[in-house]
């Protein structure tokens, strides 16, 4: 370890007395030099900050996703036993589901309505906040609030006010339309599709309108003042220069929300069961199903393996564009 | 010639639209909310009763303890407060390294980055297979650890976020000074970045709060969150509607709390440090 | 010894060359400033001495010790930052002390120093403050009691002043250089502003595309400037560059429009002849006197441009089909359009070849 004091008069004194180091030092004593450890540590402290991050996901994720390969190819099921190679049989067994395609049906209706929906309401939220008024932080706190519930009370929440005959739906809506009001929401098609759009829409709208949000004001002032200037109609305001400006965090909200929206479970679980029978399975729900009341689990996990897969392209775009976009900041 | 009367388009639609939203937003929380203190008696009355003339807080006792959703609260509780915890250490060391290092090139952040968008069910199902192996499954660690993991993308890149507006001057400076790279980096990069590392803890914890998956296949009697003791109540089919609404108030008043005080960082968590809020 | 000797400095960025050979003795207690445009190599440069970046090639030795491989805290060298680099979360106590606490120097002897370099920077009453409550210059003195404070080896100033306005600039500088005579301490300190190169200076280093131009002092520099960069870089306002035909006797240029100036034998140094750029100081053509001078041609212009500073003006006119700039006094002119008579000091003056750049 280094010596703590100076020898004396080696610093420099205020006023006339400059007392020069060259002159009174004649040997520099070295700085403290830790151990070989703390150096080699200090070297390496990138990959030993990152370590302990990478082991977690390649114990919990990277892992999984491989042993679930092996899974998919084998027989793995509570209900016959042995593990025995079964070749692309659960994959076929998957394929061939009628339930299966439906589901994937399902999804794809339920997540482009969702998103949709969510992206109107969520851009005309926007829009109309965008402008500073009183009370609008109250506002805003309010609509972001059902960002911070879960799924599942959400479905709860919406399964309350629409199940017959408790909820107060049918009497409200009665009441706006002058007619009596008898929809099963949650177990007649077409009314439980829109239940869950409407559901989902409910939480989910405050996150596009949240980015979108961010977006219209990161545009700058003086161009809309120079289009005002120049006398440009609102609607030509909005197509030629608030939309350019915003379209990459309108692609990034869509995209970002739909790779959310085709995982949906738990408002289907809470809503109305994946029922009434299969109608509304979502392919997460029907592999849940399959998994964990049927317990085929090799079946399952070729299910998702082929899930998976699809999904994969989109979050490989989505994530190269993340990063170029925190790249470029 | 533009007309000048053109001017000042009338704020008035706006207001309508955000005000019908505001309804659409309170109206389940409120209708939860009444449900909750509503006695039995004046469930199925039509026209629906809007207030009930006698509140009651029969519903809460017993989704708490009758439907054990007591023992749902600690556990969410304790398994959240931890795996945020493990989650924001090991997310800001690693995030440290990707901001100052860049560490791995692209390729390493890449692959964090696209654990977030995994559907749960492909990790779940084996997961399931290998902590049923391990012992693991319906334990509270067993799940820490899979919340730590899912909630890990989100912590990493919010950090990323702050760690790569601070001034790298700083902390060559504290180099120079005398300090390790470790020592640069906690005396330092830390403290400034603590609002950050707040906001990822708030996110975080919300996160593992609301989880309904992985809670609801890798837990059962002993380790099960609050989120899956609606499994009991079956919105679509159940009739205790009040014990369910009890249960939800009781869920949803913390993650509201939490979520309202941070919701500044908001942009930014949601997007995972691509927008700035 | 604590000078700083660089041998056949490498430094690359992937592909890009940053350094390309750099050779540099700097002596025990010399004030060296690195100077040159941006993207020179400078800055990074001065960041290998500190150790914030590694070298590709080559050494560095830092009082005789090859410090390659040594992290920036065992080199004993303080930097003061372009951007203060000031720890906003801690008073100016703790900015000043920091250094010295993380070499585990026991807190009275932290105390002792730290009021030691607040009183020679005249910062006693801000210890208790922090950053965001400083200006500018409080700011920059409080980086470079940062740096005093460890009393290093070597000081290494990364253009502290440019972020300074010009009048606090002017003041920094003076007391950067008081500071300097006191310590007799090596000082490396990189600029892009060649008025602080030639102020504070004992040697200055000027560097373009990674490579020394030219290294001396700044009267070496200003007279004897040995290419066309390092003329034009050093002393402002910037030395004319006028396109000449030399004769073959020495005694005649041609301007451009054909315009002949007859020079007095042995007036022009050197022995290249042909196409060649002359290059003159504006401070080297003056109002013409009574009794021309030796070595100085006359000629008569008509002027375009008056730039009044105070006590001097500077004209430009057209010499051949060259924009020329000249110092003179602010009486000296009074319109634009008029026509002036002015003696150049072709005796001072340097030629260059149009080809490699360097005087001839």
């Amino acid at each position: 370890m280094a010596p703590a004091a100076l020898p004396a008069g080696a610093f420099p004194l205020p006023g006339k007395e400059g007392m020069t180091n060259a002159a009174s030092v004649p040997q520099r004593r070295r700085p403290g030099r830790d151990g070989a450890l703390a150096e080699w540590a200090d070297r390496r402290l990138k990959w030993l900050l990152a370590a302990p991050a990478i082991l977690l996901i390649l114990a919990l994720s990277l892992y999984p996703l491989l042993f679930s390969i092996w899974v998919s190819f084998i027989n793995y099921d509570f209900t016959v036993p042995g593990h025995a190679f079964v070749g692309l049989k659960n994959f076929q067994q998957v394929i061939g589901d009628p339930v299966a395609r439906w589901s994937l049906v399902v999804t794809l209706i339920l997540s482009s309505a969702s998103v949709v929906t969510e992206f109107l309401l969520g851009l005309a939220l926007a829009l109309a906040m965008v402008k500073p008024f009183r009370g609008r932080g109250v506002a805003m706190s309010v609509i972001i609030v059902p960002l911070f519930i879960s799924p599942v009370i959400v479905g709860q929440a919406w399964a309350l006010l629409l199940q017959r005959p408790f909820g107060p739906t049918n009497y409200l809506l009665g009441k706006l339309l002058g007619m009596d009001v008898t929809i099963s929401w949650l177990t007649q098609t077409p009314w439980n599709f829109i239940a869950l759009v409407v559901a989902d829409a409910w939480q989910w709208t405050p996150f596009m309108f949240v980015i979108l949000l961010a977006g219209l004001t990161s545009i700058p002032q003086h161009i809309y003042e120079a289009a005002e200037l120049d006398g440009v109609e609102w609607l030509d305001t909005f197509i030629f220069i608030t939309v350019p400006h915003l379209a990459p965090m309108m692609l990034l909200a869509v995209t970002f929300r739909l790779l959310d929206a085709v995982k949906l479970f738990d408002t289907i679980f809470m809503l109305t069961g994946g029922g009434p029978g299969t109608m509304t399975y979502s392919s997460s729900f029907y592999l849940y199903t399959v998994g964990f009341q049927q317990f085929h689990l090799s079946q399952a996990t070729a299910g998702s393996w082929i899930f998976l897969a699809m999904t994969a392209i989109v979050i490989g775009v989505l994530v190269r564009r993340l990063m170029r976009v925190e790249a470029a900041r | 010639m533009r007309k000048a009367s053109r001017r000042r388009r009338r704020p008035f639609g706006r207001f309508v639209l955000i005000g019908l939203w505001l309804l659409f937003v309170l109206a389940p929380l409120y209708w939860m909310f009444i449900t909750s203190i509503k006695p039995s008696d004046d469930y199925l009355a039509n026209p629906p009763v809007w207030f009930p003339s006698h509140p009651t807080l029969v519903h809460y006792t017993a989704a708490l303890f009758a439907y054990r959703g007591f023992q749902g609260l600690i556990n969410s509780l304790i398994i959240s407060s931890a795996a945020t915890l493990v989650s924001t250490v090991v997310g800001t060391l690693m995030a440290y390294s990707l901001a100052r290092f860049n560490t791995g090139g692209g390729h390493l952040s890449f692959w964090v980055l696209s654990q977030r968008f995994l559907p749960p069910v492909a990790t779940v199902l084996p997961l399931f297979l290998i902590y049923r192996s391990l012992g693991l499954h319906d334990t509270r660690t067993g799940l820490v650890i899979a919340y730590a993991v899912f909630t890990l993308p989100v912590t990493v890149w919010m950090m990323l976020a702050y760690f790569r507006q601070l001034p790298p001057s700083l902390e060559e400076a504290a180099l120079v000074d005398g300090c390790s790279r470790w020592r640069a980096f906690w005396a330092v990069a830390v403290p400034l970045a603590a609002p950050g590392i707040v906001a990822a803890m708030v996110f975080a914890f919300i996160a593992c709060w609301t989880e309904f998956f992985f809670a609801l296949i890798l837990t059962s009697r002993n380790a099960f969150t609050l989120p899956t003791v609606f499994r009991a109540f079956l919105g679509f089919q159940g009739a205790q509607y009040g014990e369910a609404s009890a249960l939800a108030m009781v869920s949803l008043a913390p993650s509201i709390v939490l979520g309202t005080l941070a919701q500044k960082h908001l942009v930014r968590g949601l997007t995972l440090g691509a927008v700035r809020g | 010894m604590a000078g700083v000797t660089i041998s056949a400095l490498h430094k690359r960025y992937g592909a890009y060359h940053a350094l390309r050979g750099i050779d540099l003795t700097i002596e025990d207690g010399e004030f060296a400033v690195l100077v040159g445009p941006s993207g020179c190599g400078k800055s990074t440069l001065l960041r290998t001495i500190a150790g914030l970046e590694e070298i590709s090639e080559g050494t560095i030795a830092i009082g005789g010790e090859v410090v390659n491989d040594m992290r920036p805290r065992d080199r004993d060298v303080a930097m003061v930052f372009q951007d203060y680099a000031l720890y906003p979360h801690m008073s100016v106590f703790n900015n000043i002390g920091f250094g010295l606490r993380a070499r585990k120097v026991p807190r009275d002897v932290v105390k002792t120093k730290v009021m030691a370099a607040a009183a020679l920077l005249g910062i006693e009453p801000l210890l208790a403050r922090y950053p965001r409550q400083l200006s500018g210059g409080q700011r920059q003195r409080v980086a470079i009691g940062r740096a005093i404070v460890r009393d290093p080896q070597i000081f290494l100033f990364d253009e502290p002043l440019s972020n300074l306005d010009a009048q606090l600039r002017d003041e920094m500088r003076s007391e950067i250089k008081r500071l300097h005579q006191e310590l007799r301490v090596t000082m490396v300190y990189v600029t892009h502003d060649q008025i602080e190169a030639m102020t504070l200076a004992d040697r200055i280093v000027v560097l373009k595309d990674g490579l020394i131009e030219q290294q001396g002092s700044p009267l070496d520099l200003f007279e004897r400037p040995q290419t066309r960069f390092v003329a034009g870089f050093i002393g402002s306002p910037k030395m004319n560059f006028v396109p000449v035909d030399v004769s073959q006797d020495g005694l005649a240029l041609t301007l451009e429009d054909g315009l002949r100036l007859l020079v007095e034998p042995g007036v022009l140094t050197g022995s290249r002849r042909g196409d060649l750029i002359l290059g003159i100081r504006p401070s080297h053509i003056a109002p013409a006197r009574e009794t021309p001078r030796r070595g100085h041609v006359r000629r008569t212009i008509r002027v375009d441009l008056i730039q009044l500073t105070g006590a001097r003006s500077f004209v430009t006119f057209m010499l051949g089909r060259t924009p020329v700039t000249a110092e003179v006094g602010a009486h000296d002119v009074a319109a634009v359009g008029e026509d002036m008579t002015l003696d150049f000091d072709l005796a001072r003056a340097v030629l260059i070849d149009p080809a490699t750049g360097r005087i001839v």
